[in-house]
Formats: structure tokens, sequence, C-alpha cells
């Protein structure tokens, strides 16, 4: 059995949108052709993202983690095989 | 006369025959015997094969259960430094952002660049030569040094 592809995530860019510069950063946005509308968090909501999105990889590499001994003990001729073959 | 001999005769025929009946039925039972302790020697060795296998195993499993929960710790402690760095001194990271936007703003960023490759590696990709090398502070990725970079001992 292969293991799933790794995943390729894109960058995305984060912008800090304040009561201080928010005419500045839509102006900004116009100025690059970019649709002058962002979809917020407060700072709170920020944080909590930053864990969700911490918890999520975590679970992620156990879970990989545990797929790798699961194959090294169902298949340890194959992965001796694919070692040879490299 | 010869009724008498001819009945001796038979007895001792008899006896002769079933002698010989009885020896080859011992013979046949130790040949089944003989077959028998042949498996048993046989199962005896499977099982013990089998018992052998099981203790390895065991010790395997208990290997990477120890593994898996130094693991969990590290990954622990990653969420933990985490919320370090946004409460860190009861920081507060929204009057943070208003005071400084640009530096926050590059901050978030950079540490959005490499929580993403964080979730890669996670998934399964490959660790690059620097994240292998990275034993400071400075070259390490700070969203998940425990998975990312081998190498790096706190200090």
């Amino acid at each position: 059995m292969n293991k799933p592809t790794p995943l390729q995530i894109e960058q995305l860019e984060w912008i800090i949108i304040t009561s201080n510069n928010a005419e500045e950063v839509f102006k900004r946005l116009e100025e690059q052709g970019i649709d002058p509308v962002l979809f917020g968090l407060t700072d709170k909501d920020f944080q909590l993202l930053a864990k969700n999105f911490a918890r999520i990889r975590n679970h992620l590499k156990v879970t990989n983690d545990l797929l790798d001994k699961y194959k090294e003990y169902y298949e340890p001729e194959k992965k001796e095989n694919v070692k040879d073959g490299e | 006369m010869l009724g008498i001999r001819l009945f001796f005769i038979g007895i001792l025929a008899s006896a002769v025959i079933g002698a010989g009946v009885y020896v080859m039925k011992l013979r046949s039972d130790n040949a089944i015997l003989k077959a028998n302790a042949i498996k048993l020697e046989s199962a005896v060795a499977e099982q013990q094969e089998l018992i052998t296998q099981q203790k390895e195993d065991f010790k395997e499993i208990l290997a990477a259960n120890q593994k898996m929960n130094k693991l969990v710790g590290a990954l622990k402690k990653d969420l933990e430094d985490l919320d370090k760095r946004f409460n860190k001194n009861n920081r507060d990271f929204g009057k943070l952002a208003l005071e400084k936007t640009g530096a926050i703003e590059r901050i978030i960023n950079k540490g959005g660049d490499a929580a993403s490759r964080c979730i890669e590696i996670a998934s399964g990709a490959e660790l690059t030569e620097q994240e292998i090398n990275a034993t400071k502070k400075s070259e390490i990725n700070r969203e998940c040094p425990s998975i990312a970079n081998p190498n790096y001992v706190p200090y």
C-alpha cells in the first residue's frame, strides 16, 4: 500500500487592518487590482486559528507516524525491497 | 489321536498367527506414535517460534509506544510554546498589532509560512538539508521544531 502524497500548502498573505490603517490598506488593494474586501478575524480568533492549525498538524503527524509503524510491521519485505531499489 | 493332534496344531497355529498379528499391530501403533511424536515436536517448535516472535513483537510495540509518547509530548510542547508567544508576560497581541502593525504583519506572515511547512512535514514531506542541519534558534522552524529540526536541542 502506498502512503498518501505529502501535502503542498499554498502560501497566503495575512494583512493586519486596524482603525488607523484601514483606508490605506483598502487603497493599496485597489491599486493592486484586488477587490477591496477582507475576511477578518479578531486578535483572539487569530490565536485560536493558529492553535487549531497546530492541533491539526499534531494529529496529522501522529496519524502519519502510526501509519509508518503499521507499514513497517505488515510490509517489512516490501520496505526492504524499496530500500534495495534506491 | 489324530483329532487331538490336529486340535493342538490348530491352537499352535492360531497362537503363532495371533502373535504375528499382535506384533504387526504393535509395529503399526509404534509407527503412529512415532509420527505423532514428530508432529508434537514440530508443533512445540512452532509454538516456541511463535512465542519468540510474540516476545519480539511485544518489545517492538513497547518501543513504538514509547517513541509515540515522546512525539506526543514534543508536539504538546510546540503547542504550549505557540500559546506562550501570544501571551508571554500578559502580552496583548491585539494592542501590539495596533501599535506595530507592519512588524506584526511581517511576523505573522513568517509564522504562517512556517506553520504551512509544518503541515507539509506532518503529512510526510521529506526534510530539507537546511532543516536537518538547523541547531540554532535563528535557523529552526519555530512553529514545530520537534518535527522540522531533529538536531535542534532547545537551550
